[in-house]
């Protein structure tokens, strides 16, 4: 979500803070995802006093049967970065999408989007990724 | 204009499909799946996800960060939820089934736990009961006790006895008639809340001839009428009357009443 490992730890320790203070109180929500809630708030809280990235139109490919051994190429670094620099909420419907954690009504929920938002941003996300690819590895691209 | 927002919505899943092989509870992905299973583009997609989420999770987390975090509790899995299961059509289905055979079952069960020997033949003499006017019997004027005399001296029958309970009501009436299995029932009339009584053969053991017996006194209903029941010296004597358990119950003996 945030592309940097360092604010990461604060907004993770912040969501664990507060998750601490709340179970002293006797004030957990009993709702299941609302620690993974928080923690998106607080990144997207976090990244709202950051550079934003130019809003420009990314190219998109169909993604090809070779993308895997292209993402095999990739640094996961790199990869988290490109994530970060994603729109939010697109930026959240990738990431909680490839954390493989959740299954897609779960995600719906979490960052409270329509199936065919969800949908779309998954599916235009792998098409940019894909051109990313393509430009970043060409000899690998058909 | 339904097929096309069904494909629509069936596309929009298969974008959103599960990347790891889990079990599925949710049937639109199911079905969206099993019809996409196979197609080029989708197992193209399949792969790319899959090498994101492994590259994914290949993303170093902080040692500070990572010692929180263990494996197994990350994410809660979701549970199938009881509203869930009980809206499945199949549930629903099964349930029903099931509630109506346990039903059926337990009304089996607790019929069985009234009836007794006689039983069956008391339930009929109940409805004699009901369809009977007193023109049908020939007038008595006497003490209910006394009619064992009565029926043994004129029809031969022995141990016809009302019991000491309801011996003491006057009657209007009696008769002597066989009923459609040639057995011999004296029906007698009294005054008392226009009850009327039953004397029939107890019920035998069909290789050893023996009565079968039951201890006290023991109900019966049949189409609004209710009937204490109680066996001696092989004879049956029912007291019939309209009404429940409660009318009868201040007559009987309390003794071994079921």
């Amino acid at each position: 979500m945030l592309g940097d490992s360092r604010k990461a730890q604060e907004v993770f320790h912040a969501t664990l803070r507060e998750a601490a203070v709340r179970a002293a109180r006797g004030e957990l929500p009993s709702e299941p995802f609302w620690l993974f809630r928080d923690a998106r708030w607080r990144c997207l809280e976090t990244t709202k006093s950051d550079l934003q990235p130019e809003s420009v139109e990314m190219d998109e490919r169909q993604i090809t049967a070779d993308a895997e051994s292209q993402i095999q190429c990739l640094d996961p670094m790199q990869l988290a970065i490109w994530i970060s620099a994603a729109p939010d909420p697109q930026r959240s419907a990738l990431a909680l999408f490839y954390l493989d954690e959740f299954d897609y009504r779960e995600i719906l929920d979490l960052a409270e989007l329509k199936l065919s938002e969800l949908s779309r941003f998954l599916s235009k996300g792998r098409r940019q990724l894909q051109a990313w690819l393509d430009a970043k590895f060409p000899q690998r691209a058909i | 204009m339904k097929l096309l927002r069904s494909l629509r919505r069936q596309r929009s899943l298969l974008n959103c499909a599960p990347i790891s092989a889990r079990q599925l509870a949710d049937r639109p992905m199911r079905s969206a799946l099993a019809r996409a299973d196979g197609s080029a583009e989708f197992v193209d997609q399949q792969n790319f996800d899959r090498a994101v989420a492994r590259l994914v999770r290949l993303i170093p987390i902080p040692a500070e960060s990572a010692e929180w975090l263990s494996e197994k509790d990350l994410v809660p899995k979701s549970k199938r939820t009881w509203k869930n299961t009980l809206r499945n059509p199949a549930v629903l289905a099964i349930s029903i089934a099931v509630a109506v055979i346990a039903g059926v079952l337990v009304f089996n069960f607790v019929s069985d736990l009234n009836d007794f020997p006689g039983s069956a033949t008391a339930r009929k003499l109940l409805a004699v009961a009901a369809s009977t006017r007193p023109v049908m019997l020939d007038p008595v004027n006497a003490e209910a006790g006394t009619l064992s005399d009565l029926f043994f001296m004129k029809h031969g029958l022995e141990h016809y006895d009302v019991p000491d309970e309801f011996a003491d009501f006057g009657t209007i009436g009696c008769r002597v008639f066989e009923d459609d299995e040639s057995r011999r029932i004296a029906q007698i009339w009294v005054s008392e809340k226009r009850m009327q009584f039953f004397l029939f053969p107890a019920e035998r053991n069909g290789k050893t001839g023996a009565v079968l017996t039951f201890p006290g006194w023991r109900y019966v209903h049949q189409e609004g009428w209710t009937g204490a029941v109680t066996e001696h010296n092989g004879v049956c004597f029912m007291a019939a009357l309209r009404g429940g358990d409660k009318d009868l119950a201040p007559y009987v003996s309390q003794q071994g009443a079921k």
